[in-house]
């Protein structure tokens, strides 16, 4: 499904030169749910981004259901990432003056589907997350677990294969990212892979694989076990 | 998706009411300015008689001064732009055009009998009968007087509609009288509304004054002495041994106007002979002393060759264009700081799909949205500017100082085209951005 050789992604300012991901190898299968841990800076999000086709990597190779990323266009990396990515952020990025409903409609706006087919993806995603009521609502209207709701709704209208997270309860308290983590895991049985980075130990417990970066790498995955269970006791 | 576009460029417009009312009048602002100057430029430019300029003619000849060329100011072709009477007289009777006119201005006072109009002085035209078909003139009721009035006093007159409704009220007053000067003349024909300006035609005074409301045959003159209302320039005195107002009409003063038409190149050349010839015959009779000279000039290098559109309301329209550009300049400053503003909201739509041409389409539309309200607005500002400059001139360019259909449309794609301009750089930079930078920072 998803597989990354070789990944190297740096930043070069006037001064210095960051390396935000080193020698980066990763597979990921269908229907997987991938917790991703890891120190702050240590290169989850350049990871996500990198996964998401929002960014290109310096070097390395990287093949998404199949198809090598690296020589296309804008174009189309932006229609993968509209019809089989679906993006969810910690700090839930709704656009303010759309209603729910619009917020839902923007990827498949990009999508080109007819207003008929939009609205009854709009309407069964919302009700999905338990907002359908709230459908008109500002997003300033909604709590942060609702806003966070509305967000997945969004990811998931398109019917993506790949959900990306990154840290999508960071900005929570601990019922409300239990919900949002429930949800996750009730998309996930419904066959959509999930990657989802985290702060929280116990959520990435509950996921079916771990990873962990440390300095732009993916750790040894035996060290990274142990780490886990340190954090468990 | 041009719909969807839209709709989020009217919210997006609404989110931020006073940068948007900004840039909204800075494009109103510049529009309004250049239309108002660039509307009083494109009216001044009109011809009236685009359609004939391959056929028409004005006729000079240089029957200057041996000593020294014409001079007006600086303008023209160092020739006079009118014919002394002797010489209007003495092409008439060439039978090469197939229309020509000799014309000049005039005033009659206007005196009806029996009625309750005081008498008054009408602007007047004195001309041959050509005038009417040559320039197009518009036919309300009855005709033309005949050939014989061009060169024989016939006391024969053609009103226009204004006057006939003064006069007349209104109906068909062919046949009636009226009395010019107080001789009694009888209504030939009313010719329809018909005021083009520029008055191509006699660009002498005032190009852009109405045009008259009495038309008489030019072969009055010897009866009612009739002098020049325009401009009469002479550079010696009359013959001293012809006195009187045959001394007048003897004498090297310039003061009519002639046209003719020349069906084609043939005819033209034809004509070009005649007028040779004819100033070599009056040459031999110790005339036209200067080089010779004569010209046949088209409507369209006819208005050029008078200025009519000043070199200074060129370079005003210049300098209102760079006016506009230093608004459009603004726009972008202001664009560039809302788009900047709104970056993130763009990063979520590339996250979510959305292309870079999709986000440059989309932050484009915005800014032709502000251009489409700026343009409306512009134009009511350019109609305010011209409704003042009718005000200041006092009625002297009423017809110039008004917008058509077109210059409406102009205005509107004026307004597009600079606010594509403004837009073209924010929208670039917003569509470049790389969405990442406004996702991460969280
Ligand atoms: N656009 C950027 N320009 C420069 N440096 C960057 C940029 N994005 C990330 N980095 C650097 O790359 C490293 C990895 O960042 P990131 O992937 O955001 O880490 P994490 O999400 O694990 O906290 C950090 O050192 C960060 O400062
Ligand atoms: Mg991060």
């Amino acid at each position: 499904m998803l597989k990354m050789q070789n990944i190297r992604k740096s930043y070069r300012t006037d001064t210095i030169e960051t390396h935000a991901l080193r020698d980066f190898s990763l597979e990921v299968n269908e229907g997987e749910f991938v917790s991703v841990t890891g120190p702050s800076g240590s290169g989850k999000t350049t990871f996500l981004n990198i996964a998401g086709l929002l960014e290109t990597p310096t070097g390395g190779e990287y093949l998404l259901d199949g198809q090598e990323i690296g020589g296309l266009s804008d174009r189309d990396r932006s229609r993968m990432r509209n019809e089989k990515i679906g993006f969810i952020f910690q700090g839930f990025n709704l656009i303010p003056d759309l209603n729910l409903f619009d917020n839902i409609d923007v990827p498949l706006r990009y999508r080109g589907f007819n207003t008929k087919e939009r609205r009854r993806r709009i309407e069964k995603s919302l009700e999905q997350v338990g907002l359908s009521a709230r459908a008109k609502h500002l997003p300033a209207q909604l709590s942060g677990g609702q806003q966070q709701r509305v967000a997945i709704a969004r990811a998931l209208a398109g019917e993506p294969r790949f959900l990306l997270a990154d840290e999508p309860t960071g900005n929570l308290d601990s019922l409300m990212a239990r919900q949002v983590m429930e949800l996750l895991e009730f998309i996930n049985e419904w066959g959509t892979t999930i990657i989802m980075v985290t702060h929280d130990p116990d959520l990435a417990r509950r996921a079916q694989r771990n990873i962990q970066i440390v300095d732009g790498q993916v750790s040894d995955l035996r060290q990274s076990i142990a780490q886990e269970e340190i954090a468990t006791v | 998706m041009i719909g969807y576009y839209i709709s989020l460029a009217m919210r997006s417009l609404r989110g931020t009411p006073i940068l948007s009312a900004l840039m909204i009048a800075a494009i109103a602002v510049g529009v309004g300015a250049s239309m108002t100057v660039l509307t009083l430029n494109y009216m001044m430019s009109q011809n009236a008689l685009a359609h004939k300029d391959d056929v028409l003619y004005a006729v000079q000849l240089d029957s200057w001064d041996p000593n020294g060329a014409y001079n007006r100011g600086g303008r023209g072709n160092e020739m006079p732009w009118q014919l002394t009477y002797r010489d209007a007289e003495a092409l008439l009777r060439s039978d090469i055009p197939t229309r020509q006119v000799a014309m000049h201005r005039f005033g009659f006072t206007v005196t009806l009998e029996d009625s309750e109009v005081r008498p008054f002085v009408a602007e007047t035209r004195v001309t041959t009968r050509d005038f009417f078909s040559m320039f197009d003139v518009p036919m309300l009721y009855g005709n033309i007087w005949n050939e014989d009035a061009d060169t024989s006093p016939v006391q024969t007159v053609v009103l226009n509609k204004a006057l006939n409704e003064k006069l007349f009220g209104g109906e068909d007053s062919v046949g009636k009288t009226v009395e010019l000067n107080g001789e009694p003349f009888t209504v030939a024909g009313v010719i329809d509304y018909w005021n083009p300006s520029p008055k191509v035609y006699d660009l002498n005074n005032n190009p852009f004054s109405d045009s008259e409301e009495i038309y008489i045959p030019f072969g009055l003159h010897r009866k009612f002495q009739i002098y020049s209302w325009g401009n009469t320039n002479g550079w010696n005195s009359p013959d001293p041994e012809v006195e009187g107002y045959e001394g007048h009409l003897l004498s090297e003063s310039v003061w009519i106007q002639f046209w003719v038409e020349l069906d084609n190149d043939t005819r033209k050349k034809e004509y070009e002979n005649l007028l040779t010839g004819y100033i070599q015959q009056q040459k031999e009779q110790g005339r036209f002393q200067r080089p010779l000279k004569f010209g046949l000039t088209r409507p369209s290098e006819w208005l050029v060759l008078n200025e009519v559109l000043h070199d200074d309301n060129r370079v005003l329209g210049w300098a209102s264009l760079a006016f506009l550009l230093v608004c459009v300049v603004n726009a972008v400053a202001l664009l560039l700081a809302k788009f900047l503003r709104k970056a993130p909201e763009a990063g979520v739509r590339r996250a979510l799909g959305a292309n870079r041409n999709a986000i440059f389409i989309q932050h484009l539309i915005e800014s032709s949205c502000i251009g489409v309200l700026g343009g409306l607005i512009g134009i009511c500002f350019a109609l305010l500017g011209l409704s003042g400059i009718r005000m200041l001139s006092m009625g002297q360019i009423d017809q110039i100082a008004s917008m058509d259909w077109l210059m409406m449309l102009a205005a509107i794609g004026l307004a597009i085209l600079a606010s594509l301009l403004a837009g073209l750089y924010p929208a670039w930079r917003i569509s470049r951005t790389n969405p990442s930078i406004y996702l991460k920072t969280q």
